[in-house]
């Protein structure tokens, strides 16, 4: 019924090309060389883009892990005399398991200090390659063994360019793979903050770490195949210097884009060639303006696009999900019969040094009930909402859901239990479409591993997680919107969108935070409809929000918040009248 | 679109320029930038000196930089080769880059001649290094005279401190072998960086170890910290450098502090004081004076004078590999190795090259002398 | 280790760190109040150097052409930027910002260059020659981007710092220069050998320090400076204008750039390139300190400053490694203090 997608048959072709391309008789040795230098910083930055770009991680590393799998390799081949394709795999395990151990203290630091931490372990591993015997110390290592191919060594530079740039595509493609599987929609999703992310089940660290490792793996490949292009590894490639040569390539190229990478890795290569041939002709061979030119124009074109080249270039929209219309329903968790008591909150408080935000708060809360949490700003209603979803952490009390407690959990494991919530400040993902958005909130009902995405081998699983969110959406009403960027939506649908999301938890308990702000009227009855028939479905709903005529006619009872206190609690119709509640409303106009 | 064509335009412009015959091309990398700048800036104007023609051939150098970085020195390598078309490559500055491009010279069979210190890059001879040569001195020769001259001197026990990198490293390993020849003692061996603000640390390591001689092996004006700074803490024993100092620079920056140390370098660097029987003192003053006409009294470094003698090598080498082949031709670039290779008694500004085929430096004794500081000028010591 | 190596190194570390604090201070400011992550910092340490020595010498320093040059760039930028908006107060404010001050410099460092200045009157010099050339960098480079991301504000900075190289190199050439201190004398305290530069550091370094603190808290601009630091829209709400605050961090990151190379450099050797080791220093420290806290900074630039004396004793060759990975535990340490963080990008 389709036609075939265009964009999933580039690899074939382009792998055609990158095999033969370089034999084209005519073709300047030259170019071949540069092409091999390009392909090699190209793969680098495909993993900057991974890390970077994507996962908002910025390293000051990347040459240094491409160092260890060109050590690596150049020590196995040359000093052991093995074949350089073992080189491979082995390079690629010493810079996995070297990046996970670095990784493992690195992904915990946060923005800078991260930053900050891939310059300290990159400036540490440099200086112990320049004064480590095994690694040839400053001389580095030399006269490495090309590759071999059924006897053929591949000194010509075309062979090389062959297997370089192969690899160049596979990279681009197994992590096109990624990104579109569940662990890279992981990946993408830390862009929307983490804690949304935790929110909805992604374990963060861990998913930093893979990011983080992928990234390293990519590096390490590339070593592997500038120790055998080079034939010889020494520390001064491996530097700082070099490490900020492929950042500024993914930025140039656009760093939260794959084909940016290449981009930008061809532009800085070309860019630099050229201008070590025009600038003697321009100014003379005395002085040297490389550099200069270079910082200059790397400024200019930044004001010119600050995202970098390739958004200018593809005029990017996200490219349309095709829903597999027929894949089978992912399985729903049972629902606790309505009536019992599902979320029970004791004496909850958290302080903030000496301000009170929350103080003692309890209610309980019964399933298949709509229970609305109101109060004048400041009240400490979204307070309370972190607390119950683990994204903050009581000073005392505890909360237990259905029956257990789960006040010392993480977010991501209460969302394991079914709890799914809103934020007041829409946190949706920009560089998403509006239902890989969604397809995040189906996280938790997913398996595939990473090693699945790349490989395409979780396409079954993929297709039904995309069915869920198309279902919730079209539940939504938004499902026309699906393949837009989701921050290009109006405010108010976006936090229909993140409803959506919540939904594909498939959760027990909803916890919405104002989510009918910045809707029209109109908009606002469906979805006081919508709220109804998910609580109709069993599903028990917690809601804040300000606008009294939604609530009064949506909630079955309301608990009222004012300086982090319960004011009161009760039916809707009772509270309504109850003196203090007017007071504090009345008391603080907003 | 109109962008995308413009630009696809001027990087196709760039890369269309056919090499003419007849002239015999000359590729040319050095690190005129980065932590070797001050060895190949001398090293870039010295190349704007050199004889456009020999024996009746037209000469055309490509200068490129590299930054002392290997990948853009083997980059360049193949760029000389492969766009140029080179027939002989000179360069380049460091250790390390050159260590890189011996590969390269082996698998395209170009004649390279590098201007930097280690003795590795020519030694042990094999396949690769075939074509490869080497102008400067080896360190393992400088290291030798410096052993010899602290015995001499009775001189037994000697701290060192060097460049965290290439050159200090190999200083370091030849010096430990020269200094244990002679049963000098080496008390403390430290290490700083180039760049480094402070040796405060390493300077009370070696003063602490109370070794009669401290040998300094940097290069440039940053060898003249750890001195300033020893001489700040009253140290009183011998001070010597290496070769990496020999510019007025150093004397400059080093002041009164570096009064009175000691140092091997190559002849030219007090060329004016050698005696006349001396073969080298013309060519050495040759040099000097172009250097200096076109850059100015007082500007010339040893640093230069390699490029310089690396083109004494190669042009003395043409006229015999004219007879095998046109410049352009595999058979011309190996009759200039084969001719290189050849060279015997060659006199050039740093020494007297005797090449064979196990030796592609080829100096002897007479291409290092002893010197030393005194009224802020270099003096040739007897 | 005795006591009296112990005293030494620890006056060693704690020199380096006066001046890695200053430019730590410098670095926190400017990313408070633009989000630019100064790479280029370290330039400055380099040029306000080696222009003091060729002042010293009695040489017209190259620099001095690089502020005329930026000047014309920064008219046109601000040219640019304004289209459609300028006034003839804003023309003429430019142009007296951009032409009008750069020109008067030159013409003053013509008369004087040849002269052989005084050290204070070189020093002075320095500091009008290289001051100004960071905020005309603002407003060429980093103005139209205000509203970037980090990232982009740091690979932009990045090409600063590579442009400002290489033109370094070609101002001052490849080799070193150290100039005369400002004080020839030697205080001898026991063990401990103090040139009377250092004193000239510390002494500098704490005054700044004092002028920054009152600066921040005593006068408007200075609060506007904190204002706009802890709020750029708000700040601008109350009319602070961003541009105006931006240009001042950048100017007293220029000074204090230009100013700590003139310190060091009667106690060391500095090449063109010296200022990025410098500078990436004063960057560890500005980001162990927060990023955001001026104590913070100054504590962490002494510990840097102190680790790498201590460990060029212990094990020289490994200076680099032993600094760089005690700084990680530390890093975690904050990291994990701080908690999960939202960056926003």
């Amino acid at each position: 019924m389709t036609r075939p997608d265009l964009a999933k048959l580039w690899p074939l072709p382009a792998l055609a090309i990158a095999a033969l391309l370089p034999w084209l008789p005519g073709l300047p040795a030259f170019w071949v060389t540069l092409a091999n230098y390009t392909g090699i910083s190209a793969i680098v930055a495909i993993g900057l883009v991974v890390l970077t770009g994507i996962g908002g991680m910025t390293s000051f590393g990347q040459a240094t892990l491409l160092g260890l799998g060109a050590y690596t390799t150049a020590v196995l081949s040359k000093d052991y005399g093995l074949s350089p394709w073992l080189g491979l795999p082995a390079g690629l395990i010493i810079t996995a398991a070297g990046a996970t151990l670095l990784g493992a203290i690195t992904v915990r630091l946060s923005g800078h200090y991260l930053a900050l931490g891939t310059i300290a372990w990159s400036v540490g591993l440099y200086y112990t390659f320049a004064n480590m015997d095994l690694v040839g110390r400053n001389d580095g290592i030399n006269g490495i063994p090309p590759l071999e191919i059924a006897g053929h060594p591949l000194l010509d530079s075309r062979a090389m360019a062959t297997v370089i740039w192969i690899g160049v595509i596979l990279a681009a493609l197994i992590t096109n793979n990624l990104l579109d599987s569940r662990a890279g929609r992981a990946i993408r999703a830390l862009k929307g903050g983490t804690i949304a992310a935790a929110s909805f089940g992604v374990n963060t660290a861990r998913t930093r770490l893979l990011a983080f490792v992928y990234a390293a793996v990519l590096a390490g490949f590339a070593g592997w195949l500038y120790a055998h292009l080079q034939r010889s590894v020494n520390p001064t490639p491996f530097g700082f210097y070099p490490s900020i040569q492929y950042l500024l390539m993914t930025v140039i190229g656009g760093a939260a884009h794959v084909p940016g990478a290449l981009l930008g890795a061809a532009l800085v290569t070309l860019v630099n060639d050229r201008l070590q041939d025009l600038l003697p002709r321009l100014f003379g061979a005395r002085g040297n303006y490389e550099t200069i030119v270079f910082g200059t124009l790397l400024i200019a074109a930044l004001q010119w696009a600050p995202n970098g080249l390739w958004p200018l270039i593809a005029r990017l929209r996200p490219r349309r999900h095709p829903i597999a219309t027929n894949a089978a329903k992912l399985p729903a968790r049972p629902m606790p019969a309505p009536g019992t008591p599902l979320l029970e909150v004791v004496a909850l408080r958290r302080t903030f040094g000496g301000l009170v935000a929350v103080n003692d708060i309890a209610f309980t809360l019964n399933a298949g009930e709509i229970l609305g949490l109101i109060g004048p700003n400041g009240a400490g209603k979204s307070t309370t909402f972190n607390l119950i979803t683990g994204t903050d952490t009581p000073t005392a009390g505890h909360v237990r859901f259905q029956g257990h407690p789960i006040t010392a959990l993480p977010a991501r494991a209460i969302a394991a239990l079914g709890i799914a919530r809103t934020f007041q400040h829409v946190k949706l993902v920009p560089t998403m479409s509006v239902i890989e958005n969604v397809a995040i909130g189906a996280h938790l009902r997913g398996h595939a591993s990473p090693l699945a995405g790349l490989l395409r081998l979780d396409r079954a699983e993929d297709a039904r997680l995309y069915a869920e969110a198309a279902r919730q959406l079209a539940r939504a009403g938004l499902l026309a919107e699906a393949d837009r960027p989701a921050t290009s939506l109006p405010l108010g649908q976006q936090r229909i969108v993140e409803i959506a999301r919540a939904l594909c938890l498939d959760p027990v308990l909803l916890l919405l935070d104002e989510p009918a702000a910045g809707l029209r009227h109109a908009e606002k009855a469906e979805l006081a409809t919508l709220l109804r028939r998910i609580r109709a479905e069993g599903v028990t709903i917690l809601l804040v929000e300000h606008d009294m005529e939604f609530v009064m006619g949506l909630v079955d009872r309301l608990v009222v918040m004012d300086f982090g206190t319960k004011l009161a609690e009760g039916p809707a119709a009772t509270v309504r009248q109850d003196p203090q509640v007017i007071e504090a409303y009345l008391g603080s106009i907003e | 679109m109109l962008n995308v064509r413009v630009i696809a335009a001027a990087i196709a412009l760039g890369f269309a320029a056919p090499a003419l015959a007849e002239t015999i091309h000359v590729g040319v990398t050095i690190s005129t930038t980065g932590p070797a700048a001050s060895l190949g800036v001398p090293q870039r104007n010295t190349i704007a000196l050199l004889p456009k023609e020999v024996a009746g051939q037209a000469i055309e150098y490509t200068v490129l930089d590299d930054g002392a970085d290997s990948t853009r020195a083997v980059a360049n390598m193949r760029k000389l080769i492969e766009e140029n078309h080179a027939d002989i490559i000179l360069g380049t500055s460091t250790t390390p880059a050159s260590l890189a491009m011996l590969t390269v010279a082996a698998e395209t069979k170009v004649p390279m001649v590098s201007m930097s210190a280690s003795a590795s890059i020519i030694a042990p001879m094999d396949a690769a290094r075939r074509w490869v040569f080497k102008v400067p001195q080896n360190d393992s020769l400088m290291a030798d005279a410096i052993a010899a001259h602290m015995a001499a001197a009775s001189v037994k026990t000697v701290g060192f401190i060097g460049f965290n990198d290439a050159y200090g490293d190999g200083w370091a390993k030849e010096f430990t072998r020269a200094a244990g020849e002679k049963n000098i003692t080496i008390t403390a061996s430290e290490r700083y960086a180039r760049a480094d603000t402070s040796v405060t640390g390493q300077v009370l390591k070696l003063l602490a170890s109370k070794p009669d001689a401290v040998l300094i092996a940097g290069s440039g004006t940053p060898a003249a910290l750890p001195q300033k700074t020893l001489h700040e803490r009253g140290y009183a024993g011998k001070y010597y450098q290496t070769h990496g100092v020999a510019n007025n620079d150093f004397l400059r920056v080093g002041g009164k502090d570096v009064e009175g140390t000691i140092l091997p370098a190559g002849p030219i660097l007090v060329a004016a004081q050698l005696p006349d029987s001396n073969p080298i003192k013309p060519k050495a003053l040759e040099y000097i004076a172009k250097y200096e006409a076109a850059n100015g009294a007082g500007s010339v470094s040893t640093f230069g004078g390699h490029a310089y003698d690396a083109t004494i090598l190669f042009t003395a080498a043409v006229p015999e590999a004219l007879k095998k082949g046109k410049p352009g031709t595999a058979e011309f670039r190996a009759a200039l190795r084969d001719a290189m290779e050849a060279q015997k008694n060659l006199v050039m500004t740093h020494g007297i090259a005797n090449m064979s085929e196990t030796d592609h430096n080829g100096f002897d004794t007479r291409a290092r002398v002893m010197v030393t500081i005194q009224n802020g000028a270099w003096k040739l010591l007897p | 280790m005795d006591a009296s190596i112990l005293l030494i190194l620890a006056q060693d570390g704690i020199v380096n760190g006066a001046i890695y604090a200053l430019l730590a201070l410098s670095l926190v400011l400017v990313f408070a109040v633009t989000r630019v992550i100064y790479v280029a910092q370290g330039e400055f340490v380099a040029f306000g150097a080696l222009t003091y020595a060729a002042l010293t010498e009695g040489q017209t320093p190259g620099a001095l052409w690089l502020l005329g040059g930026l000047g014309l760039a920064g008219l046109a930028a601000g040219l640019w930027q304004g289209r459609g908006d300028h006034t003839r107060a804003s023309i003429l404010r430019l142009l007296a910002e951009t032409i009008l001050l750069p020109a008067a410099i030159i013409a003053a460092t013509l008369i004087l260059a040849p002269l052989k200045p005084g050290l204070i009157t070189a020093a002075l010099l320095s500091l009008a020659i290289i001051t100004p050339m960071s905020p005309l960098l603002y407003r060429i480079a980093f103005q139209p981007l205000a509203d970037a991301p980090v990232l982009v504000l740091l690979i932009t900075a990045v090409g600063l710092h590579l442009a400002l190289t290489g033109l370094g190199l070609v101002f001052f050439g490849p080799e070193g220069y150290r100039a005369p201190p400002f004080s020839d004398a030697m205080i001898t305290a026991g063990p401990l050998l103090l040139p009377g530069q250092a004193i000239w550091i510390i002494a500098i370094a704490l005054a700044l320090m004092l002028a920054l603190y009152a600066f921040f808290e005593a006068t408007l601009t200075g609060k506007a400076l904190r204002a706009t630091a802890v709020n750029r829209l708000g700040a601008r709400l109350v009319g602070i204008p961003t541009e105006q605050a931006g240009l001042i961090a950048f100017a007293l990151a220029g000074f204090i750039g230009a100013l700590s190379g003139i310190l060091i450099v009667p106690l060391t050797t500095l090449t063109y390139d010296s200022g990025f080791t410098i500078g990436l220093r004063g960057f560890t420290a500005a980001i162990i300190g927060g990023l955001g806290s001026y104590p913070g900074a100054v504590l962490a630039a002494l510990l840097v400053g102190l680790t790498e004396s201590f460990a060029s004793f212990w094990a020289s060759a490994f200076k680099e490694v032993i600094v760089f990975t005690a700084i990680i535990p530390v890093l975690l340490w904050r990291s994990l203090r701080h908690g999960p963080t939202e960056d926003d990008e």
